[in-house]
């Protein structure tokens, strides 16, 4: 049905938004968690930081992400000294993209669904000894987990997407960077492209839908099954 | 052991709680008072739920906080279990997760309940497979109940977890936490606005109202006090026997007896179907607003109010000193 070419452009995507997710999740819990708390010193702060994805250009997101990871930058020039890792140019630097535009939308949902657990709960968990720690792994995870995952799936969905920052950041490289959004544009640069072009846009589409449906799904089961 | 609390503060709002009192911890003691008193906001302080202003809270010699002293143990290391009035069962465990819960969390040492044991005798046994949400009311309460008790808590705090309950489901409930509190010796503190239940429960009794305590100390001294009795309605005046001189009821504990249901006789009845006539003299009489009498007897098992017309106060020529017999049906109490 795919064409060798297409196989590759879609596997390319799902790895790196799949390590998008995976990688960006546990911080972005910590976000939601954090945010879903009664007011701190900074919380506003970090809501802001949150968000930044959402507001700024993609392009601009690409370009800070090069200015800070690109070989020249601060953290970029420390981790290839140190590590040997090269993040700009390469499926791990379209990880760090997409995962960065992809955040605000897991902290969202993830808090949402911290927001709407029963704070009370947690009052009782404190009253059969349960420590902070405890109390966030045995209830308010465990509560919170449907949002966790519709978050990650809402994630991925939109990080097969992701355009802006991935090719400013990790440029257009076939079967290293190249995600299905890039692979549409380059097709379309070439004369004749159009018919892959519409080929990888009908993958692209029905992922992107997929996903929202699990999400959904997910949602849904989760909701029968913490009725009270 | 007690629990002392002094000159504790707590706000919520533009509620505040003053709390001043020592309690045994032993037996149960009763938080009682009208809705709106503070009830729930004590145990919320003591179990470490609400930060105080001042004051300081101990337990057994342990200070649990001390504003002065910049001391404040946290909730989960009290080792005060708290009974919720809406229970507050985790949604996402089954009965018996909800259980072990408590029971992987209690220090080693205080290792006494067992999940199977507490289950049998809160007549949960066979729900411990069920999802928390396929229970009623009281099975919740139950539950709730259990899994507090598991978590072996030094002193077990129950705000109202009866509320839900009535008539006879919560007759039930009272004897099984009576029970509870003899056969484990764990200390508990009960909130309860209902006078039958303090009745019912209490060794020990703290009053409060508008967010101060008036009066605490021994259940059958406390409850005569007049601080006490102005926090009664006037259909709910009346006073506290000892259950164990009443024929008719369980034995343990105390039974309020409402001065409405007492009847006077000036000569020994005879020929009669209630079960309790107690032999006494007139203490007080209290003429009430409306012309009903109020009058006080001392009798065997303690002091007891009857309410009677004014014509009855003319007709039996009833004064103070006056030997009289007082007659209570056992269905009224």
């Amino acid at each position: 049905m795919l064409s060798a070419e297409e196989w590759q452009i879609l596997g390319t995507s799902l790895g790196v938004a799949g390590r998008a997710v995976i990688f960006s999740l546990p911080i972005a819990i910590a976000f939601a968690y954090a945010l879903s708390r009664p007011r701190f010193p900074g919380k506003s702060v970090l809501d802001g930081v949150a968000h930044l994805p959402l507001v700024l250009p993609p392009v601009l997101i690409g370009f800070l992400l090069l200015l800070t990871f690109g070989r020249r930058g601060p953290v970029g020039s420390w981790l290839e000294a140190t590590f040997g890792i090269h993040l700009a140019f390469t499926a791990e630097g379209a990880a760090l993209a997409t995962a960065v535009m992809a955040f605000p939308l897991m902290v969202r949902a993830i808090r949402l669904s911290f927001e709407a657990s029963d704070g009370g709960l947690f009052e009782a968990a404190a009253v059969l000894r349960a420590g902070a720690w405890d109390r966030f792994m045995s209830v308010a995870l465990p509560l919170a987990w449907p949002g966790v995952l519709a978050g990650a799936v809402t994630a991925f969905a939109a990080g097969l997407g992701e355009f802006g920052a991935v090719i400013t950041f990790a440029s257009n490289v076939p079967g290293e960077t190249q995600t299905l959004p890039l692979a549409i544009y380059s097709a379309l640069q070439v004369p004749g492209g159009e018919a892959l072009a519409l080929r990888l846009a009908g993958i692209s589409m029905f992922a992107a839908v997929a996903g929202l449906v699990v999400a959904e799904m997910i949602q849904r089961w989760a909701r029968r099954r913490l009725e009270t | 052991m007690s629990l002392v609390v002094a000159g504790a503060v707590v706000r919520r709002g533009a509620f505040t709680l003053n709390a001043e009192f020592e309690a045994p911890a032993q037996g149960i003691t009763v938080v009682f008072g009208p809705s709106g008193a503070g009830k729930s906001m004590l145990l919320s302080m003591v179990a470490g739920l609400h930060r105080l202003e001042v004051g300081k809270v101990s337990l057994g010699g342990r200070v649990l906080e001390d504003v002065a002293a910049r001391v404040r143990v946290a909730t989960h290391q009290r080792g005060i279990g708290l009974v919720f009035q809406d229970a507050r069962l985790f949604p996402h465990l089954s009965v018996r997760g909800n259980l072990l819960y408590a029971e992987r969390r209690r220090p080693a040492h205080r290792n006494t309940p067992i999940v199977d044991d507490i289950a049998e005798q809160l007549d949960i046994s066979g729900l411990l497979d069920r999802a928390v949400r396929n229970l009623s009311g009281g099975e919740k309460s139950r539950v709730a109940l259990a899994r507090a008790v598991l978590s072996a808590p030094e002193l077990l705090l129950l705000d109202e977890p009866f509320a839900a309950l009535d008539g006879k489901r919560r007759r039930a409930f009272l004897a099984m936490l009576r029970d509870l509190s003899v056969k484990t010796s764990l200390p508990m503190m009960v909130v309860t606005h209902q006078i039958e239940d303090a009745a019912e429960l209490a060794d020990h009794v703290v009053a409060l109202k508008d967010g101060k305590v008036i009066a605490h100390g021994s259940a059958s001294g406390v409850m005569r006090r007049q601080e006490f009795v102005s926090l009664l309605d006037r259909r709910d005046l009346g006073s506290r026997i000892d259950a164990n001189a009443v024929a008719g009821v369980r034995p343990g504990g105390g039974v309020w007896v409402r001065a409405d249901s007492v009847i006077l006789a000036t000569e020994r009845p005879k020929g009669l179907s209630a079960r309790n006539v107690w032999q006494g003299h007139i203490a007080s009489i209290h003429m009430e607003a409306d012309g009903s009498a109020l009058v006080s007897l001392a009798t065997e098992p303690g002091y007891i109010s009857s309410r009677i017309t004014p014509e009855a106060l003319a007709e039996l020529h009833l004064k103070e000193g006056a030997q009289v017999w007082a007659v209570v049906k056992t269905h009224s109490l």
